[in-house]
């Protein structure tokens, strides 16, 4: 137990105030800037026209726009949350290893992430395009039939593509918080697990991934949060086509926002898409403080 | 896994990282005719720096750098210097009704609002301020963006600091910010220095806030003029690779001069949970 | 204490960079919110030219296409003042007009003597910068000149004996030719723009109205899914036959690359590209590319207008001042100027004028092109309209519905954007 100071009466006030000093200016800056937004959200989210309604959110069930909206941005979460962080384990675990050079491949591998994803996005159109871009262009030259891939003008691989570019992009992200999660991890365990003859695999399935989970867990949330928020590359790739393909909820609010001005719809879809992003987070959350009781 | 393999992997995987970005950096030194060329030229045509030239010496995308820059920096400071303080409060003291946590939650909820409905209303509140169209709108709305990750980061590192460094500096006379200052800021250097760089990518290459409160280039960051590239006729892929070419060298460079302590620093903090 | 004293320090470096601005300088100053690219490149040689003649300082800014739309209605609603003019689409307009965001023409011409814009005006350009349409009030003043015309490439057509396309029929025939003659050399007889929104709409309404389809009849209920309407679009999936793959998600610059490129014979577009077809750094046919007007099939071939319109903003601090500009640059001397730089003109006296005809060949089609054309739907509703009806334009083009079930569907969806609107 550490020696406890005598305080006199104004020193142990200016104790007690300090917390709330040092947290108020930066939970100031942040009630401005979401106070009037959070007001003004739901206050226009509750008019219809001049009047008050809730006709934003009853209009939201009989919307398949929206409803399609919401099911491609589950899909394309799911699916980039799952590549993303398989390959960014699999580069973490790469990397932690004895590997020379690891310095250098370490430092190149976030190139992607360090990109705007603005421009990212506009070099992944004209890499994708099916008739000039470099990618059908080199599978052409090695003897691949190009014809039926025309990536972001096809339904069906429009979605695939818009996904890869997100994964390109981020997956440094991943592999950066999952290698260093996985250099905190003391050696004892290791030992230990070797010592009792563990093979390769049940030391990475019982002592690697326990206690790699609060890594796991905070970059999953994190990634999460934005997936569900995707907003820049889908609108310069595809702008939500073709036909719809790729329309992602946060491309129809923007569409009813800025281009419908239908600001009431826009912050209804916000709000549902709000309560959804706090569902998974408080699983997210309560996963992640079990982890730390443990 | 043999060494072999895994060198193969990472070479794999380099090369997708670097290859559309070498793409990019080739189509900003090759003239319009070869953009379009089949087969494609990944080394082979004749390089020219007109699309630079016109980047950055007709049209103002210099300025929109030093923007960038300035918008950058200065959002990261703030973020960093509040967020930090804020971060200690919530780690070190344990406040009246689980005040420190729910203050937490609060403060990573606001990073989850999609921030397309945020756009309007906080353009309203910026004109109203007399802020639209200047670099402190920008400044402002990104240090809130940044806020979080900070608090939410630091406070990882702050819990990883064991107490009984403060308290014998506090037993030596110190004060409490001061003890923050001379004792722990030096062991989460390391965590601060990763937390500037992701503070720093983000706010570089923002766009959505960026379109919606600047108004003319007296403000506007790179990422917007780099999409006003994608005209209705043509996209100009030229000067826009050569803009974003350089867009990404600040970060690049930054992001080397930290990069052992993106590893270390992140190791320290939030993901040892 | 130090902390405090560097906290204190940073926030006012904050306040002075942050706020810096120029000191209002006395000589009058104006902003422009243009189009970026072609269309507004012209607007922007106009404003260099009137500061260096009148001294009035003018700022150019430009956004893309796709935020120009609503980074205008955004300030303008937001009454910010922060243009003085702004370049409209014209199918935008209603929009504007409806929400009275504009100042009123008539009264800042009187002003300057003139009872209203003058007839060397083309009666389509200037009908589009009245609200309600062709009748009403002068909210703008035309400056782009662009209607589409229908480009194909004269030196295929003289190779294979085809003459001139004059119905949607022609084109088709001439497709199939050139393409299967010419499947060597990877050749597409068509390319359009499908991708969903503006381009699928654009490209489309010519076919559409050709085949005898309107959008909406008398009163205002959508009618796209008529009998007419649905062999229109059965058309266009036909065509895209002899499009080059991946034209469901094309927009201008993708047609464009094709035509530049060679790898297209024929095409719809603005006449804005066409200063490029001649430009060797960037075009591989050079002078094999003709312009001519747009087919027809049931009913004669009508393009589509779309100029771009100068107004002024109500909440303008400078409307007089911006009324001189706008006045100055729509004169003919002024046009001409920008016409030698490549900008359609939006005045008869000019498309007839002996050295810009020398110059563009196409102009007499370009003029009666744009004295045939036929605006889109006029209604403050568009955007939300032209989005839906491109989804499901986009769908029929990539296979995902028949054109049947795509103008169905469409209406269905325009009818429930109409009830909300009234």
């Amino acid at each position: 137990m550490p020696n406890s100071r005598r305080l006199s009466n104004a020193a142990s006030r200016r104790h007690l105030l300090l917390p709330y000093v040092l947290v108020a200016p930066a939970v100031a800056v942040l009630l401005a800037l979401s106070i009037y937004p959070l007001i003004y959200s739901i206050t226009v989210s509750l008019q219809v026209g001049d009047a008050w309604s809730i006709g934003n959110f009853t209009r939201l069930a009989s919307d398949n726009f929206f409803l399609t909206a919401m099911a491609h941005t589950f899909v394309f979460a799911v699916a980039a949350l799952s590549c993303e962080f398989l390959l960014g384990l699999g580069l973490a675990l790469l990397l932690n290893s004895q590997i020379r050079g690891r310095g250098f491949f370490r430092a190149t591998l976030l190139v992607p992430m360090m990109l705007p994803p603005v421009v990212a996005a506009i070099v992944w159109r004209l890499l994708l395009n099916p008739n000039f871009g470099a990618i059908n262009g080199t599978l052409k030259e090695i003897g691949i039939n190009t014809e039926a891939l025309t990536w972001t003008a096809s339904p069906s691989l429009a979605m695939m593509s818009v996904i890869a570019v997100d994964v390109w992009q981020w997956t440094p992200f991943v592999f950066l918080v999952l290698l260093a999660g996985l250099q905190a991890i003391p050696q004892e365990p290791y030992e230990a697990a070797l010592i009792d003859g563990s093979s390769r695999w049940q030391t990475f399935w019982h002592v690697t991934l326990p206690l790699l989970k609060p890594a796991i867990l905070i970059v999953l949330l994190l990634r999460t949060m934005d997936l569900l928020r995707v907003f820049d590359q889908i609108f310069i790739l595809t702008e939500g086509g073709p036909g719809f393909a790729t329309e992602t909820i946060s491309l129809y609010i923007y569409r009813s926002a800025f281009r419908f001005f239908d600001f009431g719809y826009a912050a209804a879809m916000s709000f549902v898409l709000l309560a959804l992003t706090n569902v998974i987070s408080v699983v997210y959350i309560r996963l992640l403080r079990n982890e730390s009781r443990a | 896994m043999s060494r072999a393999l895994k060198y193969l992997l990472l070479f794999l995987s380099l090369v997708a990282a670097l290859a559309p970005v070498y793409w990019m950096v080739t189509i900003s030194l090759k003239s319009e005719v070869d953009h379009f060329a089949s087969p494609p030229p990944w080394f082979s045509f004749t390089p020219t720096l007109e699309h630079y030239y016109e980047a950055f010496v007709t049209r103002s995308f210099a300025q929109y750098l030093v923007t960038s820059a300035i918008v950058a920096v200065i959002s990261t400071l703030c973020a960093l210097i509040l967020g930090t303080l804020a971060a200690y409060a919530l780690a070190r003291f344990r406040l009246p009704y689980e005040l420190d946590r729910k203050l937490s939650l609060w403060i990573l909820s606001t990073r989850m609002f999609p921030a397309i409905v945020t756009a309007v209303p906080l353009f309203l509140m910026m004109r109203d301020l007399r802020l639209l169209d200047t670099k402190a709108s920008l400044i402002i709305v990104y240090t809130a963006f940044n806020l979080p990750f900070v608090v939410w980061m630091m406070r990882g590192f702050f819990d990883e600091v064991p107490r009984d460094l403060e308290e014998a500096a506090l037993v030596d006379g110190d004060s409490r910010l001061g003890a923050l200052v001379r004792v722990v800021l030096p062991l989460v250097a390391p965590g601060l220095a990763a937390t500037a760089v992701f503070c720093l990518i983000v706010s570089w290459n923002e766009f959505l806030f960026a379109l919606v409160l600047t108004q003319t280039d007296a403000s506007m960051t790179l990422p917007v003029g780099i999409a006003g590239r994608v005209t209705q006729y043509e996209i100009k892929w030229g000067v826009m690779s050569a803009a974003g070419a350089v867009a990404i060298v600040p970060i690049l460079v930054f992001a080397m001069a930290m990069q052992k302590y993106l590893v270390r620093g992140l190791s320290l903090g939030a993901v040892k949970g | 204490m130090r902390l405090t004293r560097s906290l204190t320090a940073l926030l006012l470096l904050v306040i002075t960079v942050g706020c810096n601005r120029d000191p209002q300088p006395a000589r009058k100053e104006l902003t422009i919110a243009a189009i970026s690219g072609v269309e507004g490149e012209a607007l922007k040689q106009a404003a260099v030219d009137y500061e260096t003649q009148t001294g009035v300082h003018i700022t150019v800014t430009e956004f893309p296409y796709a935020n120009l739309f609503e980074k205008e209605l955004i300030d303008l609603n937001a009454r910010t003042g922060a243009y003085d003019l702004i370049m409209l689409d014209d199918p935008w307009f209603p929009t504007f007009a409806t929400k009275q965001l504009l100042t009123e023409l008539t009264p800042l011409l009187q002003k300057r003597g003139q009872n209203g814009p003058d007839t060397d005006f083309i009666d389509a350009s200037i009908a589009v910068c009245r609200h309600p349409y062709q009748s009403g009030s002068l909210y703008a003043l035309p400056y782009v000149g662009n209607s589409q015309l229908f480009f194909y490439r004269k030196d295929l057509f003289e190779k294979h004996s085809l003459k001139a396309p004059a119905t949607w029929d022609d084109v088709l025939t001439a497709a199939k030719t050139i393409q299967e003659k010419e499947s060597g050399s990877g050749m597409y007889g068509y390319v359009m723009r499908a991708a969903q929104g503006n381009a699928a709409v654009a490209d489309f309404m010519p076919i559409f109205w050709a085949f005898g389809g309107e959008m909406f009849d008398a009163s205002g209920k959508p009618t796209v899914n008529t009998p007419e309407g649905i062999a229109a679009l059965e058309f266009m999936v036909q065509m895209g036959k002899y499009s080059p793959p991946g034209y469901a998600s094309f927009n201008a610059d993708e047609v464009g690359a094709h035509l530049l490129q060679g790898t297209a014979a024929m095409s719809i577009n603005w006449p804005a590209w066409i200063g490029k077809f001649d430009d060797p750094s960037k075009s591989k046919v050079i002078g094999k590319i003709e312009f001519t007007t747009l087919p027809g099939a049931r009913k004669p071939g009508q393009a589509e207008i779309g100029n771009w319109l100068i107004a002024i903003p109500r909440t303008s601090r400078n409307a007089e001042t911006a009324m001189d500009f706008l006045v100055w640059a729509t004169t003919a001397e002024q046009m001409r100027r920008s016409a030698l730089r490549g900008n359609p003109p939006t005045r008869k006296s000019l498309f007839r004028d002996p050295e810009l005809v020398a110059k563009y060949p196409a102009y007499p089609a370009q003029m009666r092109s744009l004295e045939t054309s036929r605006p889109r739907p006029r209604t403050p509703q568009w955007n939300e309209i032209e989005n839906a009806f491109g989804i499901f334009l986009s769908k029929a083009n990539s296979g995902a519905l028949t054109p049947a079930e795509a103008m169905n569907q469409a209406n269905a969806e325009l009818e429930k954007i109409v009830q909300r609107g009234q």
